[in-house]
């Protein structure tokens, strides 16, 4: 990948309790692009995914090595602070996950936990974040009803919303639409598009015509590695490796 | 999904492969009607041309179909690309022989200058090479086909060769301008012929490799 990167990981390894789930992962993730990473399951995609804003801290055990620069800086130096980190790391999964709180709360609740409290900023927080995850047209009259009434499609771009409203550079995403239905998964991909002018996405999905559809660039991992990485393009025509060959034609996994 | 998937994949090369050589059968005999001067041989060929556009419909709907349900992706989406550009080159060959077979009704009643001059040569070329390209989309073998540029060279070449005399014995005698030019147009459809089978062999190094080359 020749264009500039915003993540870079070199020789990754990662280890729950003695089970070894990534494996001398090198790969860069271009800046304002949209990467998707596939593979069977278990193969370390979402494990990766979570490593790039440090999330599988949260587990007993985890042990990891290597090196993973954001910026150009060490995520896993001493002097990282996390939140900050997971500020400029958005996530999003596959369930969608909204607070049992209205539709505004959800989406100021981040911008009020990193020091906000002026009411104006607030609402122009929340009205911007909801125009660019594309839903605000369906919620500016009811941003006060409880998040938990819309439907899962609508929740899961709440949470989109929710994440840009810290201003993260980079948004992972797992799994995204794996609880929607088709047009609702539409509109998620239709969103992944054009948060890419702004943002740089990673998105972990099984849907491998999601992959191609979506992303610019596609990881094959495969056993904790990643097998090939290169534009979505070249992986889904014509694959260097016989490996993601035999996946992408459905001949494993 | 994917085993049922890659059954009717291979269905489709097997009735591909049937529909090729049906095209490579076409122009074979009417090449050798054309030779023998044998009219009742073109007119079996001129009978196939609705056989060989069957098969065209319908293996180019069994195309469509699966990538309408599969979404084939690497070398599966490959297959499907070089196979339908294998159907409609065997279409063209077939076409091409009857067109010979047409004109062996026009011209049989006399016997042939020249002994055709080199157009069985260039038709035997011709038709190795059809055998070679339809062999390596069903082998895989791209060994068959690495020669075919300069293959096509000599084809080229004896077009050519043909052209220039026919327009002498033209020349010598204007009685000889109706079945000459009937040979020059025979060599024209021989080259084109050796085109189709040049389109082939780019499709099965495409499918092979995932590279394009172009055959000059």
């Amino acid at each position: 990948m020749s264009e500039s990167a915003i993540i870079t990981t070199n020789n990754v390894n990662l280890w729950y309790h003695e089970k070894q789930a990534l494996q001398s992962v090198s790969i860069k993730i271009p800046r304002n692009r949209v990467t998707a990473l596939i593979g069977p399951s278990g193969c370390g995609k979402s494990t990766l995914l979570r490593c790039f804003n440090r999330l599988n801290d949260l587990i007993d055990h985890v042990k990891c090595t290597g090196e993973i620069t954001l910026d150009d800086e060490n995520i896993y130096a001493p002097s990282t602070d996390v939140v900050t980190l997971r500020k400029k790391v958005g996530m999003v999964f596959q369930k969608p996950n909204p607070f049992p709180k209205s539709i505004y709360e959800n989406v100021a609740y981040g911008p009020r936990v990193h020091g906000i409290r002026d009411k104006a900023e607030l609402d122009r927080i929340v009205e911007q974040s909801l125009r660019h995850a594309a839903i605000w047209d369906e919620v500016k009259e009811r941003l006060n009803d409880s998040a938990l009434g819309l439907s899962g499609g609508q929740q899961q771009r709440l949470c989109i919303a929710r994440t840009l409203a810290v201003e993260p550079e980079v948004i992972l995403m797992d799994e995204p639409c794996s609880a929607l239905d088709p047009i609702a998964t539409a509109k998620i991909e239709n969103l992944i598009e054009r948060l890419k002018e702004d943002y740089t996405v990673i998105i972990v999905t099984h849907n491998m015509q999601q992959a191609a559809r979506v992303s610019d660039y596609t990881g094959f991992m495969y056993l904790g590695r990643l097998i090939e990485c290169g534009k979505t393009g070249q992986i889904f025509e014509h694959p260097k490796e016989e490996l993601t060959e035999n996946y992408i034609t459905g001949r494993f996994g | 999904m994917a085993e049922k998937f890659h059954t009717e994949l291979n269905n489709l090369r097997a009735d591909t492969l049937e529909m090729a050589h049906l095209g490579r059968f076409m122009l074979r005999t009417a090449v050798d009607a054309l030779i023998r001067q044998d009219a009742e041989l073109a007119a079996s060929v001129v009978a196939q041309k609705e056989e060989i556009h069957q098969m065209e419909v319908r293996l180019e709907e069994h195309c469509y179909h699966l990538i309408a349900l599969n979404q084939p992706m690497a070398k599966d989406m490959r297959v499907i690309v070089c196979t339908l550009k294998v159907i409609t080159a065997s279409l063209r060959i077939g076409r091409y022989g009857k067109v010979i077979a047409n004109i062996v009704k026009e011209i049989s009643d006399k016997p042939h200058i020249a002994n055709l001059m080199s157009i069985p040569h260039m038709a035997d070329l011709v038709i190795d090479m059809v055998d070679d390209a339809v062999a390596a989309y069903e082998s895989d073998n791209l060994r068959l086909i690495d020669d075919f540029s300069s293959r096509d060279d000599t084809i080229d070449a004896l077009r050519h060769s043909i052209f220039r005399e026919g327009i002498s014995y033209m020349m010598e005698d204007p009685k000889n301008i109706s079945r000459c030019t009937h040979y020059i147009m025979v060599a024209r459809y021989l080259e084109r012929c050796a085109d189709h089978a040049c389109k082939i062999a780019e499709n099965v190094q495409y499918m092979e490799t995932g590279e394009r080359v172009e055959i000059h």
